[in-house]
């Protein structure tokens, strides 16, 4: 009886429409589609990337290898499983033209080259591009129009020319090929043979595309094969997950975009209670009134619930529609856009996803102001006023259910626990820090009003006392701008410190260039060379092979030691047989000179320390297929910040006895020599001994940079939708003052202040809210910033002033021009109607 | 001869309704002399309280001249009226009009202030103790009752010393006690500063205590030829 009764006053209350609610249904709705939208992507991706998945691997299967080709017995079974197979090798070299040496990243393709799919090339086809007595290649046409080639220029790839006879547009099989130092050139694996760059212990990865027989059972094969080729160093991929590197990058960007959508739904959430909050005090008469006619709390509670109700549906419907219709009205830009296939569709789950944190954020923070509507008594009639005060013990265990809802569902939604923690726990931090600060300010403000310095500075005085004042709408523009800018804040701090450790910081450390395939007769003429190049001021080099660590004390190594970057894929290995001049050990010995016995391990020790792995320790490390048994005998300082040579691995010599290796080497440049200097090292190297491939750092960092931007522009669409849902409920609390506003406008007119006088003091008012709100949540997303260089990045984190200025100006500029729209009317305003009109 | 203080020639008032153009005054020619205390009186909608903001510049004229003070304040602005008002013209409502966000000592102290005066806090501490408030200057108006609040307006509007003091029904939204007070109080600060006293009344025995009363009746002073 209650809740027919309930719903019917309601409806008969909505039917005055939905006048005074558009800023909570427009944080709902922004905060929804936001969420939903990126969903959505994020769906359209993971769907083109299952759909495509044997395009993108370039066959149902691929069987790699690091540093070798298979073996004739491998060749065999694959050649065996296969219908039809297509080996590709894939290595860094440089293309020479002249007097131009790039890197390129290097795939040699056999005849049947690709599989699925086909590689666009500007004009003409892939087959004809690469024949010719000249051996053909085609090239990224960034990559052509850097070194200044056209098609039928002559170029060439260690001791073999080339003529250029294509430009790519697109490989099928690209995503799968992970982040690339630099852009591809395709040739033929056959033309190879005179280039001197697929000697024993250059670097390579070769690569065994397969098609398989129809319906033949992937896991059973997988196992197969794996079984087979036990510790030999062969890594299998099939179609049920193609791009495994991509899937996690979209997965993992997906789903911070989409935690960072809900810092934006929290931010509608000051929007919402406080919208909540006004519509009730508007309201006051009438529950007044229903409360002398008898009504109970419960029934005036369940009165309003079921409004808010209403108005969540239609504002998460709203939220709904938008994040559906923009990715499927902007398909074709976000295809095209995106490096990945992209099916975008309707996809049920973000939708569903989108609408519980709409819905549990929404009821949320409407509750507590609910809650308060049922403590409203019938002489509010003539005192007016919803009074303050907790909520009473099942609201507020409601509201901590609805937070742990909407807490556990990020968890398990995301499926990235820390992030998602990290975030949830981040707004609360912030919001608590915020409605702090907005205490603070209030009580600042107050007793500023006061003091006698400020006597008969009106503008200011007025502004302060407006934000000191009860019932100021203070918390609200602090809480929600100020999270919006936090958000901002902390993008903004982790960018430019990674910009800043990147590119200001690196590069005064870094090595000019790495040299990688030198081989073992080349490394003393290699050194004498940049020996006599005054520029170089100090070469190191190491031997390099590359090994994968597969167990740990004779047990599965990621078992052991779960999932580490040192046991994801091959590393590099070296060998040294005396403790190299600047290594510091932390603990152990080094081998004496001229060791022979069973093989030992310098580890790096921070990497030990995280795979718990101390001395004694034994690892097993294929290299080329042959695993080495050998026991942790030192731990010993890498430091891996300055980008020069850092191995995790170094072994004693007679361990890799008789193991082709090449050597790598890494070149300084004094700072100060001529620009020009480093172009001579690399034409001097390249012309001596073309095998060699260099690797510039500035260029690197370049790339780096590029994907960093990617990244952070994402981030910053993404933040800043959320700042849009700050900057509604600004305007929100603006329009909702702006009745107090032209009533403190009529009467300062009536007491002879000027209009310039009156708008200065409320552009004082909103500056300072703004500020406030800036400056907090400078600190809050500086410590944000922290947090993530410190544990996340384990990098040095610096305050960058330029960024949280810009911060708090954004935060002044919102508040103003929020505050400035709505201040037009209290200004227009004659006195004498507005003051009658009160009466 | 008496000086005049406020004059209006033939003042109208046209308003913008719903329903139309609305004429509240009709051709008004009134003066009021230095010194004087004038009683406005009429039934509900003649036109008092309209009078009473054309006569403090809060409302323009659409035809017709007003002067305050030796000044025609005619063809003033927004801007120009409140600068004119500053310290000259002190206005009491029924409905208070104090700033709520303001402290009663704030909300008394701002005139002054406004109009640049050195010792603001100091003279509307005076003006408060004066109407009894000494003990509740630090509150909000939110925490004052209606007699206290109007108090506060009082002690507002006589601070700076204006020449001129508009009432617009000052006891209309007071009980009998409050009311009584209220007008003992403005009587009482009229008598100590010399100040001219326009009072807009719906009470008889409140209009009997003016010097002189005028009646308006549908926007004229009663007994002009219609």
């Amino acid at each position: 009886m209650s809740f027919a009764l309930a719903a019917c006053i309601a409806r008969a209350e909505l039917r005055g429409g939905l006048r005074g609610f558009w800023v909570f249904l427009a944080c709902l709705a922004l905060g929804v589609a936001a969420i939903a939208g990126v969903g959505m992507v994020r769906s359209a991706i993971e769907a083109g990337l299952t759909d495509q998945g044997a395009v993108l691997l370039g066959g149902d299967a691929q069987v790699e290898f690091t540093y070798r080709f298979a073996t004739p017995e491998e060749r065999a079974f694959l050649d065996q499983i296969a219908t039809k197979t297509s080996e590709i090798v894939d290595f860094r070299s440089m293309v020479v033209a002249d007097d131009v040496h790039v890197l390129t990243q290097v795939k040699a393709v056999d005849d049947n080259y690709p599989l699925l799919g086909s590689v666009q090339l500007e004009e003409g086809d892939l087959a004809s591009a690469l024949t010719g007595v000249v051996p053909g290649a085609v090239m990224d046409g960034i990559l052509a129009d850097q070194i200044g080639l056209k098609l039928g220029d002559r170029f060439k790839l260690g001791a073999q020319e080339f003529t250029l006879q294509g430009r790519i547009l697109r490989e099928p099989d690209s995503a799968t090929g992970g982040f690339a130092l630099a852009p591809r050139t395709i040739v033929k694996t056959k033309a190879l043979a005179q280039s001197g760059l697929l000697e024993p212990g250059t670097l390579f990865d070769s690569s065994y595309r397969l098609l398989l027989p129809p319906n033949v059972d992937l896991a059973a094969l997988q196992s197969t094969a794996e079984a087979k080729f036990r510790d030999s160093g062969l890594r299998w991929s099939d179609r049920r997950k193609a791009a495994p590197g991509v899937a996690r990058f979209v997965d993992r960007i997906g789903a911070f975009l989409i935690l960072v959508g809900l810092a934006g739904l929290a931010v509608g959430g000051v929007g919402v209670a406080a919208a909540v909050r006004s519509y009730l005090e508007a309201k006051i008469a009438t529950i007044a009134t229903l409360r002398t006619l008898g009504a109970k709390g419960g029934l005036i509670f369940q009165t309003y619930l079921i409004q808010i109700a209403v108005l969540v549906a239609f504002g998460v419907s709203l939220g709904l529609i938008l994040g559906i219709v923009v990715p499927l009205a902007l398909a074709k830009p976000i295809q095209s856009a995106l490096p990945f296939p992209a099916q975008i569709a309707l996809y049920p789950r973000p939708i569903i996803e989108a609408a519980f944190y709409g819905v549990t954020s929404a009821f949320l923070f409407a509750l507590w102001p609910l809650a308060r509507s049922e403590k409203v008594r019938a002489a509010a009639l003539y005192r007016g006023g919803l009074s303050g005060g907790w909520p009473r013990a099942r609201y507020a265990l409601a509201m901590l259910v609805l937070a742990a809802l909407l807490v556990g569902g990020a968890v398990l939604l995301s499926g990235t626990v820390n992030l998602a923690l990290g975030t949830a726990g981040g707004v609360i931090a912030a919001l608590v820090v915020l409605a702090l600060a907005a205490w603070g300010l209030i009580r600042l403000a107050r007793s500023s009003a006061r003091l006698k310095a400020l006597r008969g500075k009106v503008a200011l005085r007025a502004a302060l006392a407006s934000i000191g004042a009860p019932r100021a709408e203070t918390m609200q523009v602090v809480l929600a701008l100020g999270l919006g800018l936090t958000v901002l804040a902390a993008v903004g701090q982790i960018d430019s410190n990674l910009r800043a450790a990147i590119s200001r910081d690196l590069p005064t450390r870094a090595p000019a260039f790495f040299f990688v395939d030198i081989q073992p007769d080349q490394i003393n003429g290699f050194r004498a060379k940049l020996a006599a190049n005054p520029a170089v001021t100090k070469v190191d080099s190491a031997p390099m092979l590359r090994g994968i660590i597969t167990q740990i004390n004779g047990q599965d190594a990621r078992k052991v030691a779960g999932e580490h970057w040192v046991l994801a894929g091959d590393r590099g290995v070296t060998y040294a047989a005396a403790q190299p001049a600047n290594t510091k050990l932390t603990a152990g010995q080094w081998w004496p000179n001229n060791y022979q016995g069973p093989p030992q391990i310098s580890f790096a020790a921070e990497e030990a320390e995280e795979l718990g792995l101390k001395l004694g320790d034994q690892l097993t490390i294929n290299i080329l297929g042959r695993d080495i048994i050998a026991s942790i005998t030192s731990l010993r300082i890498v430091d891996f910040s300055n980008a020069g040579m850092g191995f995790v691995l170094t072994l004693d010599p007679a361990a890799v006895a008789g193991a082709p290796h090449t050597d790598i080497a890494t070149v300084y440049v004094d700072p100060g020599a001529d620009p020009g200097a480093e172009a001579a090292i690399l034409r001097e190297i390249a012309t001596a001994y073309p095998n060699i491939t260099a690797i510039s750092v500035k260029a690197a960092i370049g790339r780096v940079t590029e994907a960093l931007t990617a990244i952070a522009q994402a981030t910053t669409i993404a933040a800043m939708a959320t700042l849009l849902t700050g900057f509604v409920v600004l305007i929100g609390a603006a329009a909702s003052g702006e009745r107090a506003r032209v009533y403190e406008a009529a009467v300062l007119k009536v007491l002879g202040a000027s209009r310039t006088r009156i708008l200065l003091s409320f552009a004082l008012r909103a500056a300072l809210m703004g500020a406030a709100a800036g400056i907090v949540a400078i600190i809050a997303g500086g410590i944000a910033g922290w947090a993530v260089m410190r544990f996340v990045m384990d990098s040095p984190y610096a305050f960058e002033p330029a960024s949280a200025l810009t911060i708090v100006l954004g935060g002044i500029g919102a508040t103003l021009l929020a505050s400035l729209i709505f201040v037009l009317r209290p200004l227009a305003s004659r006195p004498a109607q507005v003051l009658r009109s009160q009466e | 001869m008496t000086e005049t203080i406020l004059a209006l020639q033939d003042a109208w008032l046209t308003l913008a309704g719903n329903a139309g153009r609305i004429d509240i005054l009709k051709g008004i020619t009134l003066s009021v002399a230095r010194g004087e205390s004038l009683g406005l009186v009429g039934p509900s909608g003649s036109g008092k309280s309209s009078l009473l903001m054309l006569m403090g510049g809060l409302e323009r004229v659409t035809k017709g001249r007003v002067s305050a003070l030796g000044q025609d304040i005619t063809g003033l602005d927004e801007d120009g009226l409140a600068k004119f008002r500053r310290g000259r013209m002190g206005v009491v409502f029924q409905s208070f009009h104090l700033i709520p966000t303001m402290t009663a000592l704030e909300n008394v102290a701002l005139p002054m202030e406004i109009a640049g005066v050195k010792d603001a806090f100091a003279r509307a501490k005076d003006e408060l103790d004066a109407v009894g408030l000494g003990a509740r200057m630090q509150h909000y108006p939110a925490q004052l009752s209606g007699g206290e609040q109007q108090r506060v307006a009082l002690a507002r509007a006589a601070a700076p010393r204006p020449a001129i003091l508009l009432a617009d029904e000052p006891t209309g939204n007071l009980d009998s006690v409050n009311g009584a007070a209220i007008m003992e109080l403005i009587f009482g600060l009229r008598d100590r500063h010399g100040a001219t006293l326009v009072l807009v009344t719906h009470a008889p025995e409140l209009a009997a205590r003016c010097s002189r009363v005028v009646r308006l009746v549908d926007g004229r002073v009663d007994g002009t030829p219609a």
